[in-house]
């Protein structure tokens, strides 16, 4: 069933289109300076299985689960920062306006969802979550 | 003849029309050009996505022991990475051909040269990538395992493939290309049905709020939601629209009479959802199977079809 496709589901945005997640990356340095970051990758088509990824995040459980996973994208973000002290992924969804709503003039909110902080080492990864 | 027979017999007709290989054609060059696209897409990002520890964006290790905790024979990149450790070659390396051989299968099949083998290797190759990536697989992944798994099963290869200008293969059984069109067609269907009843099911699709998220969310809001709001009063209308032209497919794309209108507005709608939410892969595989299935002989009976593939 795997190897023909069969062993998933086919109702995409169904029977509703759920919220969507965003991850921010709080990558701190030892002078006090904090820059943000988002999950990046090369290509558009990698940005739409990132979003996959956030969902399954998001759906996730099991505390120890998410932030295993969280984990992997700081760390992966900390290699483009190696001089930072500490990153804090910081998790939550998007509640996006109604039609109405939007035409009234109300933007997209974000709601807060989980924190983790991170410390990584050139010789071992070290995690310190809340 | 008894009813038994008689009933045997329509069975056998049903699901073993006589059918030429032009729907094969279209399948086999619309993969092979998804497989093309598909590599390319993710050839930046392709080493990143699928290294182990430390190296990728997610372990390919952890990815692979969720996505396959259930499957635990599912073919997975993991696997060809240890072969090619025992040979000597390094991670890297072994991922770097691997995207290779899947951007390799894709060139193959447009052409139509060695058709069986690069079918086979582009599925494999396509599945590993699924199963090991997948925490970041989509849709479209899913309908691309799906279209290569009957290509690769079909009778290959296709009048217009260059394997048959090569090696005079010998004529395919009109019945047997027509049972595996049939199959795909009932998959393409059921996909249909399922989809479009479990949006009936919400709310959402009937009064176009729905479809507005589904607009806004990114990544998918390529179109601004200013422009959205200028179409407001269609928003309802398109909603309800997708959900009567997936919910009805299994019925109507078999009337002869609605298959033409039906097969384009299913394909306009995932052209649209390609354009206005820059899924343009899934927009591609999505049309290709639709085409594949219920395009080539369009509104002609089975006789007048074999007689049309004779001739030209």
């Amino acid at each position: 069933m795997n190897g023909a496709g069969i062993d998933a589901g086919y109702g995409f945005f169904a029977p509703n289109v759920p919220s969507n997640y965003k991850l921010v990356f709080e990558v701190h340095y030892s002078d006090g300076k904090i820059e943000y970051e988002l999950p990046h990758v090369g290509g558009a088509d990698t940005g739409l299985r990132i979003a996959t990824l956030l969902d399954y995040v998001g759906q996730t459980h099991y505390d120890p689960l998410r932030e295993l996973l969280l984990k992997m994208l700081a760390y992966s973000t900390w290699q483009s920062h190696p001089n930072a002290v500490m990153i804090r992924a910081v998790f939550g969804f998007v509640t996006l306006p109604t039609v109405n709503d939007f035409q009234r003039g109300q933007k997209e909110s974000y709601e807060f969802l989980y924190a983790y902080d991170f410390r990584f080492h050139k010789e071992a990864a070290e995690v310190h979550s809340p | 003849m008894t009813r038994s027979a008689r009933s045997r017999d329509r069975l056998f007709e049903v699901l073993f029309p006589p059918e030429t290989t032009d729907w094969l054609s279209v399948l086999r060059l619309g993969l092979g050009l998804q497989v093309i696209l598909l590599s390319m897409s993710l050839r930046s990002d392709w080493n990143h996505l699928f290294a182990s520890n430390g190296a990728g964006l997610i372990s390919r290790d952890l990815s692979e022991a969720i996505s396959t905790f259930e499957t635990p024979l599912s073919p997975r990149l993991g696997w060809i990475v240890s072969g090619g450790n025992a040979l000597g070659f390094d991670e890297q390396a072994v991922l770097s051909l691997g995207w290779l051989a899947l951007l390799c299968s894709g060139c193959l099949l447009v052409i139509g040269l060695f058709s069986r083998p690069a079918a086979i290797t582009a599925w494999l190759m396509h599945l590993c990538a699924v199963n090991s990536g997948g925490l970041l697989s989509y849709g479209m992944d899913n309908f691309t395992t799906i279209g290569l798994f009957y290509l690769m099963l079909s009778p290959l290869p296709d009048r217009f493939s260059l394997d048959a200008r090569l090696w005079r293969s010998r004529t395919k059984d009109p019945q047997i290309l027509g049972f595996f069109r049939r199959v795909l067609q009932f998959h393409v269907c059921v996909i249909y049905f399922f989809g479009g009843v479990a949006k009936c099911i919400g709310p959402g699709w009937w009064d176009g709020s729905s479809l507005w998220r589904a607009l806004t969310r990114p990544p998918f809001n390529v179109i601004s939601p200013e422009t959205i709001i200028s179409w407001k009063t269609l928003i309802p209308f398109l909603g309800i629209s997708v959900c009567i032209l997936e919910t009805g497919y299994p019925l109507f794309i078999w009337l002869r009479r609605t298959r033409v209108i039906w097969l384009m507005c299913i394909c306009a709608m995932h052209v649209g959802i390609g354009l206005a939410m820059g899924m343009y892969l899934f927009a591609f595989i999505m049309v290709v199977l639709n085409i594949a299935a219920f395009g080539p002989g369009l509104g002609l009976a089975p006789r007048q079809k074999l007689v049309r593939g004779a001739v030209l």
